[in-house]
């Protein structure tokens, strides 16, 4: 099992690698280039030229690539070249303010979700079931702004519970950050539980009919103990996956739902770095975005090794 | 009884413009002059208005929060960098300029306090302000404005070089006097001082981290991208500005988060509300509708006149023709922009032509000029994207449908928006451009019109055109100035390769108690000094 485990590791890190390649060289094909989608339809051939030159422009890309290949390894992805910042500097509190919108989700929508899939499972076919089944339905079928619109319209400007502008500010507590990103955390949960929530009640219904959860009934076990005991851990790995699936699409899907709550997470901060050309920042976002995936992914491909029973019982 | 009736259509009248004028949907002037349109109204009218019209003393305290759109996660404080409404608040709640301009858009003095040209507008002298401190208690003096404006020249980026170049010399007379001689004489040469990236610094500065001016405010915490807060200085040269202890800014790019964060008292104001909604939000008791009338952004339809089919002159006058403004400006801007006379220079300008007709609708006369053409059935191509501006294409699909009632096929093709400004623009013979405010009325013809310019999309060079904006450039009398720039606009209209068909106005939103917050002849926001020109009630 620690081969397999192993071996997928040194997977991820090839991929990643590979993706550093194709970031790289998206960047470099994007139309337009740097100099003149920042300064912008009023700029000069000559100012152009002395910008492009500043930025080192003019250097070949493979020397270019290389260069920041081995910087971003040291932890220095370089400064904007639109602001002269130091790139690691303005990510980290917007990649800390992502996670912590994602984990936010992640802690209410998890956990909910797999529960409610389970007690679907088991009442297949019931009212519950078919409830639950609805409202996720419904809640992913509309685009996000759409939720986000409502929740806003009703919970901050007709009743103001919680507040529309959900920007966090460092030097905010825990408990303040909390009430702060309410709305948008919501948002992100209906619109990941319908995914989770359907994918575990699929996988443990599929489990049912194996041979070995007959066995199971027939000891004269209940329903929920079957589906606890023998069919949830060997349901787990697709759910594991989906899970994952969802936590990435929290870190890098998130720029809509950024923009309308105001939400200075890392989506935004690529956007803006996109329509300005600012490829450093560009391919730091792209960089830390493909490690969030590779790494999720990951994770996922490991835990559901290690939870398989035959996996983890070799013969 | 029929001048009863009569007076009862006038106090009728006479309500309905002051609730337009309270909501904001008409500025002061218009509404002046529709009370005094209606007759009855005008002896009553100072008493009512004073209601709405602002204290006249400012208050001192709280801290007041702005909601803009036009920021990015790549600003800086760099006065060379600012391209969009957060940075140019921001950086005129911390900076002074040379010069700022006065409601109706004349220019006055700020840290320039005053000037005087030599005959021929070659050779200025200009007065530095006395006792202005800069917030590290360095007094202002010639040496600051010069090095302030050498930022801006040589080997440097700034969108201010080009306006900047015609100086030749910059000479200090003493400590508070600078002579400037230029290459051409230039009568608006204070209104370029103007422009808003010469904000005055100390000599010798380059930390943009930790800017100094000699502001109102001083700057507290600036993430790029999420918002700047500013603390009063308390010292402030201007009396009665600057009055907020603390002014925020926050980048909040999405319209509906914006009305939403108003609506709820997040924030007092916010800039550039949505046209399709700002209707319902008039009804919004606790807010106040800001309109500043057409001076915004200019769009346009632009030809070259050099590439044919648009070499004739005729076809171009079709296509004047052609366009129903009105129609466009009440579908596409909800009736909050004005109808464009086929040149890029506003209403809010003082040479602006008055008496040059508006050009309307015709199909009758486009049809006409389009047969006259002699170009039988021919598509005419135009390319729209996104990429121009948010609604081009929208903009672009009904000028066809109103060019198709005068029997001209218009191909409307729909670019990418991605590289438009590089790939089309002033490339193409017929595509959507628009066109910000330019500082001065010689500045907007020499940019967009003269054969010298490289921005001059149209390609539409006439040498008797580039005589007569050279002459008014130097001609000190306003008078002569002003005959010179109407007869420019009216050649510019009739023969250029220029549909500009809509300017847009700008839609403030503030919460009530916020006062000092009218209209202005440049930009909205009260000309994008609310964080010093705004108070608390």
């Amino acid at each position: 099992m620690l081969k397999t485990i192993v071996i997928r590791v040194a997977l991820g890190l090839l991929t990643l690698w590979a993706v550093s390649i194709l970031i790289f060289g998206a960047t470099e094909i994007l139309p337009g280039d740097v100099a003149s989608a920042v300064l912008g339809q009023g700029a000069t051939p000559e100012t152009l030229a002395v910008f492009r030159h500043e930025l080192g422009l003019d250097r070949p890309s493979y020397v270019r690539y290389l260069e920041w290949f081995f910087n971003a390894l040291h932890g220095d992805l370089g400064v904007a070249m639109t602001n002269k910042r130091v790139i690691v500097e303005t990510i980290a509190p917007r990649l800390a303010n992502t996670l912590f919108l994602a984990g936010y989700a992640a802690l209410i929508a998890v956990p909910t979700s797999v529960v409610l899939g389970i007690v679907a499972a088991i009442n297949e076919g019931k009212f519950i079931d078919r409830f639950v089944n609805i409202i996720s339905l419904m809640t992913i079928s509309v685009p996000e702004f759409f939720i986000a619109y409502v929740l806003i319209l009703y919970l901050a400007v007709q009743f103001e519970v919680f507040p529309s502008l959900s920007t966090v500010f460092p030097e905010m507590d825990f408990a303040e950050k909390i009430y702060t990103a309410a709305l948008p955390a919501f948002t992100l949960t209906m619109l990941v539980m319908a995914h989770m929530l359907r994918m575990t009640r699929t996988s443990v219904l599929s489990i049912m009919s194996q041979p070995y959860i007959e066995m199971a009934f027939l000891k004269g076990l209940t329903r929920s103990q079957v589906i606890v005991r023998h069919a949830l851990p060997n349901a787990a790995a697709p759910i594991i996956s989906v899970i994952a699936l969802n936590l990435a699409y929290l870190i890098v899907g998130v720029v809509v739902i950024e923009v309308v709550f105001v939400y200075p997470g890392i989506g935004q901060f690529m956007v803006d770095g996109v329509a300005k050309r600012d490829l450093p920042v560009v391919q730091a976002c792209g960089l830390i975005f493909a490690g969030a995936f590779v790494g999720l992914n990951t994770v996922a491909d490991v835990l559901a090794i290690m939870v398989n029973p035959r996996l983890r019982h070799p013969r | 009884m029929r001048g009863a009736t009569k007076k009862g259509i006038a106090v009728e009248e006479y309500n309905k413009l002051k609730h337009m004028f309270d909501k904001g949907a008409l500025s002061r002037r218009d509404f002046m002059a529709g009370v005094a349109m209606i007759g009855a109204g005008m002896a009553v009218a100072p008493t009512l208005l004073s209601g709405t019209a602002q204290a006249a003393t400012p208050k001192v305290g709280g801290n007041f929060i702005i909601g803009m759109e036009g920021g990015s996660a790549t600003d800086s404080l760099d006065p060379r960098t600012y391209s969009d409404s957060v940075m140019i608040g921001a950086s005129l709640a911390v900076y002074n300029c040379m010069v700022e301009f006065d409601s109706n858009g004349n220019p006055t003095g700020e840290l320039l306090e005053s000037w005087e040209a030599k005959p021929g507008a070659k050779e200025w002298i200009f007065n530095v302000r006395k006792g202005v401190k800069f917030s590290n208690g360095k007094t202002l003096d010639a040496d600051d404005i010069i090095y302030s404006i050498g930022i801006h020249t040589g080997e440097t980026k700034s969108p201010a070089k080009g306006i900047l170049k015609q100086i030749t010399e910059i000479k200090k007379i003493n400590a508070n006097q600078i002579q400037m001689t230029l290459e051409g004489g230039n009568a608006d040469f204070p209104v370029i001082l103007g422009d808003y990236h010469l904000v005055v610094v100390p000599n010798g500065f380059t930390d943009w981290q930790k800017p100094i001016g000699t502001g109102g405010y001083t700057l507290e915490k600036f993430e790029p991208g999420v918002g700047l807060k500013f603390k009063r200085r308390g010292d402030y040269w201007k009396a009665g500005r600057a009055n907020f202890e603390t002014v925020e800014i926050r980048n909040i790019q999405d319209v509906a988060a914006r009305t939403a964060a108003l609506q709820s008292g997040q924030v007092h104001a916010v800039n550039r509300l949505d046209p399709r909604t700002v209707n319902l939000l008039m009804k919004d008791k606790k807010i106040n509708v800001v309109r500043t009338k057409g001076t915004g952004n200019r769009f346009c339809f632009v030809s070259r006149v050099t590439d044919a089919p648009f070499d004739n002159k005729d076809l171009r006058t079709a296509l004047k023709y052609g366009i129903d403004r009105q129609k466009i400006i009440d579908q596409v801007y909800s009736g909050f922009a004005t109808p464009g006379n086929d040149h890029t220079l506003d209403a809010g300008n003082p040479f602006y032509n008055t008496e040059l007709p508006q050009r309307k609708y015709d199909p009758d006369k486009a049809a006409f000029h389009f047969k006259k053409a002699g170009l039988g059935n021919a598509k005419i191509e135009l390319q729209a994207s996104e990429g121009a501006w948010g609604s081009a294409v929208d903009c672009a699909q009904l000028y066809q449908e109103s060019l198709k009632k005068a029997g001209i096929n218009l191909d409307v093709k729909k670019v990418s928006a991605d590289g438009y400004w590089d790939n089309v623009w002033l490339k193409v013979p017929f595509c959507a451009v628009y066109w910000g405010r330019r500082l001065s009325a010689d500045q907007t013809f020499s940019q967009v019109y003269s054969s010298a310019s490289d921005w001059n999309d149209s390609n539409w060079k006439r040498p008797e055109f580039d005589k007569l904006i050279t002459e008014a450039r130097a001609e000190l009398d306003q008078k002569k100035r002003k005959e010179m720039y109407w007869k420019a606009q009216e050649m510019i209209s009739d023969d250029g390769g220029m549909i500009c068909f809509a300017i847009t106005d700008y839609l403030d939103g503030y919460a009530k108690n916020v006062m000092g917050n009218e209209p202005h002849a440049r930009y909205d926001l009260n000309d994008e000094r609310l964080a010093e020109k705004a108070w608390f009630a």
